[in-house]
């Protein structure tokens, strides 16, 4: 259940995608997610689908832990693919259910949609799975700090962040001993109906409340122990660089960017 | 007959993984009706793994636990009425504490019993009293309370489910010497009030020396030694090599001894130890 979350995971490697500049990164899976939603037929989104493919191969995450995060939105993916199958007009009919027909283009736009949720997921998750949640944060603060001019405080959101992706595996630790706690006093979180279920939990909200709370006020003062003000003129130990491998994945995307769009243009009779 | 029996229990965590760790492995013990039994050992030696079997927390990956000469998974849904049989109080287990007041939060265990109102109150003022909580504290928030009355409230909270065994997880971390002190020797009166049988997991050679009848050390995700407190203490050469102690007092002896000085080594508290030597020199001198 809560072990399903992937997002902030890291998969350790020294792969290109690894050391790849974390701002680069960002900014290219943020292309390339718009991208997808460019895509207007199989050979755009296939030559996307192909790239992210390579990229996996790169990074040398398992294939198996990339599904995984989609094991998460596996519903999500699974309700637009039946969505679409059902209800996308025009197109020659296929099977006839009586209720609703499948047309030749409802099984197309299926499989396109699925296809597009996944390599959105997978394409994000990739990012997440070779990129240190510290050096995330860093990435995104330092992108964010333009908005300084409009006196947004972007180090203090980073340093929330962070706090927010470091305490993930401590709260779930937490949570795991308390349910064991008061299980052994024999509280009963797995049967009865949803209310029962729902009071089942206060046992163990209000002393994951009341430790978090604990915790925030010593991570606090110990911060403060340490001269933490949140000031804009915190320096860094590490500096980020870009460096000839960042210019490569620019290239590339480039390159897949025209691609797409010549494919779209060409291919335009294709669904 | 044992009151808790294991036999070949082995537990892995993340089975079928590259990560799996076998957190204990092949434990075979019988721990008789009536006894305190120490529990000692190493980080990561799997005795919290080990005591979160007894009461159905932890099921094993192998081998069976038997309470009361039933193996406890015999039938998945009476796996409860296990744990309340076995009281089990984890460490720190201030952090447990949720209701509005101490009387609810000592009565949470007896209601999912489904004792009556009558039963839970008897219930509750018995643990208030085991612990040493005073009536007028039943009525505060937990949250307003002390850090030592906290710790007492939560093991009031498993002692007032009456189990017929009660497991205490490190019941004297983060206290200070006065407050290790008192919650020894609650346990140890509740022990002698109830007859019920107590585990004890500590840290503490000392703590363990003073009140327990038995110990068991476990090393390595197995069971190393369990006697009687004499015959764990004597091998304490072995200990060593575990990384674990003999208490001091007991070390000084044996320093003693090893000098040639004609005394007994199975001294375990400093007042013992303070009366030996006192008759020793006294012998000497006469």
């Amino acid at each position: 259940m809560v072990r399903d979350i992937t997002i902030g995971q890291y998969f350790p490697g020294k792969s290109l995608l690894h050391r790849m500049d974390p701002r680069v990164k960002i900014v290219l899976t943020l292309i390339f997610i718009f991208v997808i939603f460019f895509c207007k037929n199989f050979f755009a989104l296939g030559l996307m689908a192909a790239f992210l493919i390579g990229g996996i191969c790169i990074s040398g995450v398992p294939f198996k832990m990339l599904l995984k995060s989609l094991k998460a939105i596996m519903v999500i993916v699974v309700i637009t693919g039946l969505l679409n199958l059902f209800y996308a007009a025009g197109g020659n009919v296929l099977l006839d259910l009586g209720f609703a027909k499948i047309t030749d283009k409802g099984v197309y736009t299926a499989i396109f949609m699925t296809v597009r949720i996944a390599c959105l997921i997978i394409g994000s998750s990739l990012m997440t799975y070779t990129t240190t949640p510290t050096m995330l944060t860093d990435a995104i603060e330092r992108l964010l700090s333009p908005l300084k001019v409009f006196n947004i405080q972007v180090n203090t959101l980073a340093m929330m962040m962070t706090l927010a992706l470091r305490f993930i595996p401590t709260l779930i630790e937490e949570i795991d001993k308390i349910m064991n706690a008061q299980k052994a006093r024999g509280a009963d979180l797995e049967n009865g109906n949803l209310i029962q279920r729902a009071k089942a939990l206060v046992p163990i909200l209000v002393p994951l409340f009341v430790s978090s709370f604990r915790r925030a006020y010593e991570l606090a003062f110990a911060m403060e122990c340490r001269c933490y003000t949140g000031s804009n003129k915190r320096t860094r130990m590490k500096q980020m660089k870009l460096s000839w491998l960042d210019l490569l994945f620019v290239i590339g995307i480039a390159v897949l960017v025209t691609g797409v769009i010549l494919f779209n243009h060409f291919f335009t009779h294709l669904i | 007959m044992p009151v808790i029996s294991l036999k070949n229990v082995t537990h892995t965590y993340g089975e079928g993984t590259p990560l799996s760790v076998s957190a204990i492995e092949n434990i075979n013990l019988d721990i008789e009706s009536g006894e305190l039994v120490g529990i000692i050992g190493h980080t990561g030696s799997g005795k919290s793994t080990l005591i979160q079997h007894l009461n159905g927390l932890l099921k094993p990956t192998s081998g069976t636990v038997e309470v009361d000469g039933e193996n406890i998974w015999a039938d998945k849904k009476k796996i409860r009425s296990v744990r309340f049989k076995v009281g089990l109080c984890f460490q720190y287990p201030e952090y447990q504490l949720f209701e509005e007041t101490v009387y609810k939060d000592i009565a949470f265990g007896p209601k999912n019993m489904g004792l009556n109102e009558k039963q839970i109150d008897e219930s509750v003022r018995r643990a208030a009293k085991y612990v040493g909580l005073k009536p007028e504290l039943l009525t505060k928030s937990p949250f307003d309370l002390s850090g030592g009355e906290k710790r007492r409230a939560a093991i009031a909270g498993v002692m007032a489910m009456n189990p017929k065994i009660l497991i205490l997880d490190e019941p004297t971390a983060g206290l200070d010497p006065k407050g290790r002190q008192e919650i020894l020797n609650m346990i140890k009166s509740y022990k002698e009030q109830t007859g019920s049988t107590v585990l004890l997991v500590s840290h503490s050679m000392e703590d363990i020396a003073g009140i327990a009848s038995k110990i068991l050390v476990m090393n390595k995700s197995r069971v190393a030694m369990y006697d009687t407190v004499e015959n764990v203490f004597s091998r304490a050469s072995e200990l060593e090599k575990m990384g674990l102690n003999v208490p001091q007092i007991t070390r000084i002896f044996i320093g003693l001894k090893e000098k040639g000085i004609n005394l007994d080594t199975d001294v375990y508290t400093v007042a013992e130890g303070g009366k030996r030597l006192l008759s020793l020199l006294k012998g000497g001198m006469a």
